[in-house]
């Protein structure tokens, strides 16, 4: 069966996708994992965003086919990844999970995974190490590996293949800042090579530096598409509760009624609970406010401002 | 939708075979393991130096106390603790996906954990039985011994290779198969013995060491026959295997 074409515009899709999900649901038991999503991923980089336990890591296993969608279809590079495995030396994934063989060396798992891939550039296996700094621990079994070096092994044997579709999950976890950086860059570079990379991330900012184009997954669901610009003013324009503390709550109370930008006051023993429409513009409006009636804020607290109620606000919308 | 891509060569099985069944040892088997290893292959010596305490004929004594010892308790274990770890326990800890994700076949991937599985077999268990044999003073029957701890090794680390492809809980289930199935149900009913590697294996040994006054269970094939019904068990159990790994599903651990 042939999946369907996507809708030309919809920013879930990509005109050249080399990776199209259509229709995909998962579920283990009377989990469901993922439902009914749709979208696709091209070259460059495509940040996959969503909270913890969205349905990221299965979205991304199911587009490598170690997982069988229970309905629809993924195809990579034309081909189901399940049913044909010659696809494979073409697809890479970087899993977020610790697991490592920890009696190998990092040495011997890239040249494991050269093998089996059928790469016979003898100088590969060296450049895959180098790419991600780790020569000289090479010959270091990776049980001994801290989680950021591990990450880096996985991706070193990930990028010995030269990949078209690299997939990767979390795999900036554990990197410390300069680690960080430099994976970054790399998996830009490939991206900019015309390489399809695929990086989730449950930071908005992480993914924001790391891919213009971001796709946002809650409860196993398609809840954004677009770039990080449009994602962004989704999550801004939603209605925030905030609290404010001052040396005169029920002054501020009566000045805050006076704002467009709020929605509900509440005068509380712990302060003063608002609702916005506009947190940006809230933000901009309270030290006039504050010098306008009079009185000193001691706090400003986002008190729904954790990203799992941002992205469960984005898929109520 | 984009048409599909010409995919580039892969290389040759043959290729591909030797680094698959060296991974096997190299990092199915941790030294955790390879300790957990050494009680089994203890109890193989163990079962020896007991058969020389039995007052009978050496050789009588080692086939009897070898029936039980070896074939009953330290072959069942021994291949458990190796044909869990090539599979299953893979599957479990989520490092299947370093294979897997590979153009590896699913009958190269379970002939190679396979083959990897009883390469470690042969140098382990069965090097313990011959050396058993010879403790217990039937030098005789050193021949008998390595050809049976080989075939129902071959034969028992192929079935614990299929219950790794076909369950997440293969340790649970491999156990519960070894003692409950073949063990308990394996002594009354014939049908049962004929498909355990645990009865044919000792059936082997009684068969081809041909001690005078032993014999082994009944309503099963005995000696070399014994032998080619563990190898055709053991073809069998890989097949399933292949099929198995094709509907495999290498969720993550929160999964």
């Amino acid at each position: 069966m042939t999946p369907t074409s996507p809708p030309a515009l919809d920013p879930a899709f990509v005109p050249d996708a080399t990776v199209v999900v259509d229709d995909v649901s998962v579920w283990f038991g009377q989990k469901v994992a993922l439902s009914e999503l749709s979208c696709s991923f091209g070259p460059g980089v495509t940040g996959l965003l969503g909270p913890n336990g969205a349905g990221k890591t299965t979205l991304m296993r199911a587009m490598c086919g170690l997982i069988p969608p229970r309905r629809g279809h993924v195809t990579v590079l034309g081909h189901d990844p399940r049913g044909h495995r010659d696809v494979q030396s073409r697809v890479a994934l970087v899993p977020e999970e610790d697991a490592v063989p920890e009696a190998l060396t990092a040495r011997q798992l890239v040249r494991y995974s050269a093998t089996l891939n059928g790469v016979t550039d003898a100088g590969a296996v060296e450049r895959s190490l180098a790419e991600v700094s780790l020569t000289d621990v090479a010959d270091r079994r990776l049980g001994g590996f801290s989680k950021g070096m591990r990450q880096r092994a996985k991706v070193a044997a990930a990028l010995v293949t030269d990949p078209e579709v690299l997939v990767l999950d979390e795999p900036l976890n554990g990197a410390d800042p300069v680690q960080r950086v430099a994976l970054i860059e790399l998996f830009q570079q490939l991206g900019a090579a015309g390489r399809t990379v695929v990086v989730s991330s449950h930071v908005l900012h992480e993914v924001e530096r790391l891919a213009a184009r971001i796709i946002v997954v809650v409860h196993g669901r398609l809840a954004a598409a677009g770039d990080h610009r449009s994602i962004r003013d989704a999550m801004s324009d939603r209605p925030r509760r905030v609290l404010l503390r001052s040396d005169d709550d029920r002054r501020l109370a009566t000045g805050l009624l006076g704002l467009d930008q709020v929605v509900a006051v509440e005068l509380g023993e712990g302060g003063v609970t608002i609702s916005t429409g506009n947190a940006g513009e809230l933000a901009l409006a309270l030290p006039n406010l504050s010098r306008q009636v009079g009185v000193r804020l001691r706090e400003v607290r986002a008190l729904d401002a954790s990203l799992d109620s941002v992205f469960a606000d984005l898929t109520n919308r | 939708m984009t048409a599909p891509a010409a995919l580039r060569p892969t290389g040759s099985p043959l290729r591909r075979l030797p680094a698959l069944v060296a991974y096997v040892p190299r990092a199915c088997l941790p030294r955790r393991r390879l300790a957990v290893l050494a009680l089994p292959c203890a109890t193989i010596l163990a079962s020896g130096l007991l058969a020389r305490a039995v007052d009978d004929r050496a050789v009588r004594a080692f086939t009897d106390v070898a029936g039980l010892g070896i074939f009953g308790l330290a072959m069942p274990l021994g291949t458990l603790v190796i044909g869990d770890a090539v599979l299953g326990a893979e599957v479990r800890s989520g490092t299947l996906s370093f294979t897997w994700l590979t153009p590896v076949r699913f009958w190269e991937l379970a002939l190679a954990r396979w083959l990897g599985g009883w390469l470690v077999a042969l140098c382990t268990l069965v090097p313990s039985a011959a050396l058993a044999a010879v403790l217990a003073g039937a030098s005789s029957l050193v021949g008998p011994v390595v050809v049976a701890t080989a075939a129902s090794a071959a034969a028992h680390i192929a079935l614990f290779v299929l219950i790794g492809a076909l369950t997440r809980r293969a340790a649970v289930w491999s156990l519960a198969i070894v003692f409950v199935i073949e063990r308990l149900l394996g002594a009354v009913l014939s049908g049962i013995a004929q498909l355990s590697p645990s009865w044919q294996g000792q059936a082997a040994f009684v068969g081809i060491g041909d001690v005078t006054g032993v014999r082994a269970r009944s309503g099963i094939p005995e000696g070399w026959d014994a032998v080619v019904r563990l190898g055709l068990l053991t073809v069998v159990w890989l097949a399933v295997a292949t099929f198995g790994l094709r509907r495999l599903q290498l969720t993550g651990a929160r999964d």
